[in-house]
């Protein structure tokens, strides 16, 4: 008879039973195999030793299940978590954070996109910081549904295209071409594009006096011609294309879009937004801080949550880009404008990396 | 402020899931990264994916220890981990019948573990996924192999991380 292979020899090692009983008996009585059995042994307990793993206790577990639960996604509302815990876990994961912010700006697909660019609006509205000041704070902002009526308008859902040229007719950006991939990236993108998405929030003073005397407090006068006043934002059409490995987590993601926008109508945008910051539960110290930030739409707020992820500037064919680094050092992201065209590279990538994928751009 | 709601929906059974699979899933990218923090965000990635995926329930088991070897070995293989961030894995020591596992440094962890991820892709998987638990078969079915390659694979790869553990104790 012939010798069982090696695969075979390293069955019996820790699963026997799923070895013919006519290749253990030819393994038992020779001895060439039984040193291969012995061997296999051998290494497969050095390897065990060295890919040990933790032993996780429920506690463990349901503090994992807690935390997916806030996650900024779907997730969160399909589990019944507060909404406005989602802010908090938006800033919370470093893995997602820098990822985030180009998946989020590009529409693509693959994390908490279809969700996030809602949050994104949401954060422009309240004219939220890039990077600065107590994020944590960001947590006692209200909920501009207790202030008005929001309505989002468009599916900025990604939707997958057959290539570049499809996504260049479905949304006239021209598509980023990525001449040389990083070490460790491989094979060809899926292409994904979203359709522009609006949010409309329209300021009522019987909302707002509602919410306000639910704190205990009384409404501030409302300024004139605010009541019933719009601010509109806007973003996309947007195009990604996206590498993934394995499971479908993506590991280099490029994407552009239209920037957002931002219009009002029946009261200046920096109007609502003082007014909003005025409110009662807005810590004073953070209000003047934002206060400070332009009113036009031209500055990209981005919620970078300072403890987790560095942020610096770059130059990218001579346009200052703002590059976000997972302080841990598992993903990076480099965003800039340039013509009112968004374009953003990031991944499970160093910065340099993604910065060589920006400036190698055609 | 209201997001569009349930483009995406979210799969029903994700706590059942979740609380089923959770430890196996941070096992599988703990054995490849070395840091349990790591591998708690890996699977956090892994179960976001999940649950917006329409993977059938009786494959979830496979999808996630496969989807979370896949995102650990991406970790690694982008050579953001550094040295430093070599953890001690909590838990209870190896049982290591025929290896010193005193000796075993972490450093010498560290190098096996770049060895995993320069291993052959399906390679790295597979002994992953049998040093997790899974059955000969389940890696089968999760890899889309036959069971009877999966000896050979796994094999494979153990010794080609044998060689790195010798060398790497030779040069000491």
């Amino acid at each position: 008879m012939r010798h069982p292979t090696e695969g075979v020899l390293r069955r019996l090692v820790d699963e026997p039973a799923g070895v013919s009983d006519d290749d253990r008996a030819h393994v038992a009585g020779c001895p060439a195999c039984l040193a291969g059995v012995d061997r296999a042994r051998s290494d497969a307990a050095a390897t065990g030793a060295v890919l040990t793993a933790p032993r996780l206790d429920p506690a463990a577990v349901d503090a994992g299940w807690r935390r997916l639960s806030s996650a900024p996604s779907e997730i969160s509302s399909a589990t019944g978590a507060p909404r406005t815990r989602r802010s908090r876990s938006l800033l919370r994961s470093p893995l997602a954070a820098a990822f985030g912010v180009v998946l989020v700006l590009g529409g693509a697909g693959a994390a908490a996109a279809a969700d996030w660019l809602p949050i994104f609006h949401t954060e422009t509205v309240r004219a939220v910081p890039v990077n600065t000041g107590d994020l944590t704070q960001l947590n006692r902002l209200p909920d501009l549904s207790a202030y008005g009526d929001v309505q989002v308008d468009g599916n900025g859902a990604p939707q997958q295209v057959a290539d570049a040229a499809t996504a260049h007719h479905l949304t006239g950006l021209d598509v980023p071409r990525v001449t040389d991939l990083p070490r460790g990236v491989t094979g060809s993108p899926r292409y994904e594009v979203g359709n522009q998405v609006s949010a409309t929030f329209t300021f009522s003073a019987a909302k707002a006096a509602q919410a306000a005397a639910a704190t205990g407090r009384a409404l501030p006068p409302v300024p004139a011609g605010l009541d019933g006043g719009k601010v509109r934002l806007a973003a996309g059409p947007g195009v990604a294309e996206v590498w993934s490995q394995g499971g479908g987590i993506p590991t280099l993601v490029v994407a552009r879009l239209v920037a957002p926008s931002a219009d009002s109508s029946g009261v200046p945008f920096e109007t609502v937004r003082d007014y909003l910051l005025s409110l009662p539960g807005i810590p004073a110290g953070l209000a003047a801080q934002l206060r400070a930030f332009p009113a036009d739409a031209s500055t990209l707020p981005l919620p970078v949550p300072a403890d987790q992820v560095n942020t610096s500037t770059a130059d990218v064919g001579g346009t200052r880009a703002t590059v976000l680094a997972a302080k841990d050092g598992t993903m990076s992201a480099v965003v800039w404008v340039d013509k009112g065209t968004l374009t953003g590279v990031g991944g499970i990538l160093g910065t340099d990396e993604v910065l060589a994928v920006a400036r190698g751009l055609h | 402020m209201a997001a569009t709601p349930g483009r995406h929906g979210v799969r029903p059974d994700l706590e059942r899931v979740f609380r089923a699979d959770y430890a196996r899933v941070v096992g599988v990218a703990a054995r490849v990264l070395g840091s349990r923090d790591q591998a708690e965000d890996v699977a956090q990635e892994v179960f976001l994916a999940f649950g917006r995926s329409s993977v059938p329930a009786h494959e979830a088991g496979g999808w996630l220890s496969v989807a979370a070897a896949h995102t650990a070995l991406n970790l690694l293989r982008s050579g953001r981990r550094r040295s430093a961030r070599e953890e001690a894995v909590a838990g209870d020591p190896p049982t290591v019948p025929d290896v010193a596992d005193a000796v075993i440094t972490g450093e010498e962890r560290h190098q096996v573990r770049l060895a995993l991820a320069r291993l052959p892709r399906k390679q790295a998987v597979a002994l992953v996924l049998r040093h997790s638990g899974l059955s000969y078969a389940e890696v089968a079915a999760a890899l889309d192999m036959s069971p009877g390659s999966v000896g050979t694979t796994v094999r494979r790869a153990e010794s080609a991380l044998r060689k790195e553990m010798d060398r790497h104790a030779s040069s000491d």
